[in-house]
């Protein structure tokens, strides 16, 4: 009797927790959170039967894809699932097609692409395929002479566009600069590329021993960095208008880390003109410098400002030992240290400016072979979160100017390069090969 | 011995039978309880898991981050799409799914006339205006557009004020607004000693700009750092984009409101 009646207790509970875990299960398979808009490219068709329109279509496609692939906010719908019949016109776009299973997409972009003459003439769209009322968003069409630059210029033109649109605001990247030092021709230059590593090209020429940390303008007109001269590293100034370097005050001692101020009127550095490396800010054409720090023997480097506020400027200092992150306001008060361990160098402040992106060793010293990696901090909360995982030794972090990505250098199996990736560390992929690359800086527009 | 002393005697084997009793009736009000429990939290809501033509469920993330099946949330959740107002649009039933035509085996009964097939149900046409509410004065739009989640939270908006159609003809731009502003909600400023609370609705303008303007608490959750933490996540935003070419009016207004639940 007593043996029944608990197998019966015993059988009333089980099915109920079946029962229970069962529901729970259905509930794991629904929405989760926020999903990127589902983006279907197809290639843009020829336009004309012109022999060069082949070849500039090729890289026209190519730029367009990898431009809204990196974006990081489309998930890109994979070319096997498009119907078969490709629209170049609006008119030859069927709705229904794009929007059901299996593109599934809510969004296409599309349009026609050709050479005429000497020039490339492209026009691109961007329907919203579920709102069959009025699905146009864009409708752009541009005119420039036919070349494989111009092909790509287009491209990244239209995909900003559309990140534009469909970013809530934010400027696409597809027309940014990178920015960083190669020795490539046998001296280490500053060399600037495409954000994509297409382009790359050299632009000093001053056969120094060492040339570092390059810094564009917020106006994208100069670049300030640290060279090797007569009196040691030195600022100096190259004009991305006139080609060539133009004066810059040169002061005592080691200057290096040069930092735009967000308004582009102030240049902050680290120098030991006055005996200590110290935080000074000079105006932009290298007066006045002041001192900011004062850290009494102890090192104070890498300063950047916050290019939200220009309120604060974080920077690292070795005033508890290691280097450590540190933020002060722009006058030098209010200093606090931000990380708590280990070696953590190279702050680069988020546009938005709530996060800091900087290289950080956890774990450093004899006994303890940490890799240094990058990491973001929240500057109010102070959490973190680790980037890159088991790729070698990164430093040297810089944003986008849209926040959603980062390039930094990488040195895995003996030689830096510069590598790129989306903010929350997916997409990795380096973006130089030959030579040795570092300090890449991303451009601010 | 008194007649009446066999009373008291029978009175042990009587108790013990009267606690087994107890312990099983006892079991099975408890299994029905919970039956019923269950039932009413996760099997009644069943058949709108996962139909996303009324938007995504509500925190799911919850558990699909939980290594282990949680317990059933103590609070039913919202019904997103059965809510007190009537909403700007009423679904349609559905099409009556027609079988494909299934010959009948001829037998015995064959002489019998075959039954004649009803015509498939007509969709019924929406009554008039009586379940329409008047513009403006709907609650959250219950459509594709009209709701968002995220980690433990949800949150959900219309478009009002000079808006008319817009969240039809623009929702594309709807859809940026919803990311945009759940993207910007950072939970961690929300009290950690709350686990669910009433919702916070916000209302915003957007300029033709893009900027939002006019950030203002409509009405609130009655827990403070949930307000503030709405009202941060608006604060954060500097442009949505400017609204889209087509659109005619000045700005729009938004009504956007957010759920939490730990």
């Amino acid at each position: 009797m007593i043996k029944r009646l608990a197998a019966l207790v015993l059988l009333t509970f089980v099915s109920s927790s079946l029962l229970f875990a069962q529901t729970d299960w259905i509930r794991t398979g629904t929405g989760l959170g926020v999903e990127k808009v589902r983006l279907a490219v197809p290639d843009f068709k020829a336009a004309s039967n012109d022999a060069q329109t082949a070849p500039l279509l090729t890289v026209f496609n190519e730029t367009l894809w990898n431009d809204l692939d990196n974006a990081g906010i489309f998930e890109l719908v994979s070319k096997s699932f498009y119907p078969l019949s490709v629209p170049g016109t609006p008119p030859e776009l069927q709705l229904a097609a794009w929007s059901n299973p299996p593109v599934n997409a809510s969004m296409v972009a599309f349009g026609n692409f050709g050479v005429s003459g000497s020039d490339v003439a492209m026009q691109g769209w961007l329907y919203d395929v579920r709102n069959t009322g009025s699905p146009m968003v864009l409708g752009k069409q541009y005119r420039d002479p036919a070349s494989p630059a111009n092909a790509r210029l287009q491209a990244h033109r239209f995909a900003d566009e559309i990140i534009f649109r469909l970013g809530g605001g934010i400027n696409g990247i597809a027309e940014s600069k990178v920015y960083f030092i190669s020795s490539r021709s046998g001296h280490k230059e500053v060399w600037q590329m495409d954000y994509d590593g297409a382009a790359q090209t050299q632009l000093t020429h001053l056969s120094s021993i060492a040339s570092l940390s390059p810094r564009v303008s917020p106006d994208s007109t100069r670049v300030i960095f640290s060279t090797y001269a007569k009196r040691g590293l030195e600022l100096v100034m190259y004009s991305l208008e006139l080609g060539r370097m133009v004066s810059f005050p040169a002061y005592n001692g080691t200057n290096i880390s040069p930092a735009w101020s967000p308004d582009g009127s102030k240049i902050a550095f680290s120098s030991s003109m006055h005996g200590h490396s110290e935080i000074y800010v000079a105006d932009s054409a290298g007066a006045n410098p002041k001192r900011l720090t004062v850290s009494s023997g102890h090192p104070d480097s890498s300063p950047v400002w916050n290019p939200k506020t220009g309120a604060q400027v974080a920077f690292v200092s070795g005033r508890t030992g290691l280097p450590q992150i540190y933020i002060m306001d722009a006058d030098g008060t209010n200093v606090q240290r931000m990380t708590d361990t280990g070696y953590a160098v190279s702050p680069s402040w988020s546009p938005n400016g709530q996060l800091l992106a900087f290289a950080w060793r956890r774990s450093y010293g004899p006994g303890a072979p940490g890799s240094q990696d990058i990491y973001l901090m929240d500057v109010t909360t102070r959490q973190w979160v680790q980037l890159t995982h088991d790729s070698g030794t990164n430093d040297f972090p810089s944003w986008s100017p849209d926040g959603r990505h980062i390039v930094y250098e990488s040195k895995q199996g003996g030689r830096s390069q510069i590598w790129s990736m989306l903010a929350d560390g997916t997409k990795q992929h380096a973006l130089s090969a030959s030579g040795e690359n570092s300090q890449p800086n991303w451009s601010w527009k | 011995m008194e007649p009446g002393d066999n009373i008291y005697l029978e009175r042990e084997p009587w108790g013990r039978f009267f606690i087994w009793s107890v312990i099983l009736h006892g079991t099975l009000v408890g299994s029905i309880v919970i039956y019923i429990y269950i039932y009413a939290a996760f099997v009644s809501h069943g058949e709108n898991w996962g139909n996303t033509e009324f938007g995504d469920a509500m925190s799911a993330t919850l558990v699909s981050r939980a290594p282990v099946p949680l317990p059933a949330p103590t609070e039913q959740t919202q019904n997103l799409v059965a809510n007190e107002s009537k909403g700007l649009t009423e679904s349609q039933p559905k099409a009556v799914e027609q079988q494909p035509e299934a010959l009948p085996i001829p037998d015995r009964n064959a002489k019998k006339k075959p039954e004649q097939r009803t015509s498939p149900e007509k969709p019924r046409t929406p009554p008039p205006e009586d379940n329409r509410v008047p513009f403006g004065q709907g609650g959250p739009v219950s459509g594709p557009y009209g709701v968002f989640t995220a980690n433990n939270a949800k949150g959900g908006f219309s478009f009002t004020g000079a808006a008319g159609d817009f969240g039809s003809q623009f929702g594309w731009y709807v859809d940026v607004v919803r990311r945009k502003v759940s993207e910007n909600w950072m939970k961690y400023e929300i009290d950690p000693t709350i686990s669910s609370s009433r919702r916070v609705y916000i209302v915003f303008d957007i300029l033709s700009s893009g900027e939002p303007t006019n950030v203002q608490i409509e009405q609130s959750s009655g827990v403070p750092s949930l307000d503030q933490s709405a009202i941060r996540a608006l604060q954060r935003i500097d442009n949505f984009g400017p609204l889209p070419g087509g659109y005619r009016g000045s700005k729009v207004s938004v009504e956007f409101w957010f759920d939490y639940k730990r």
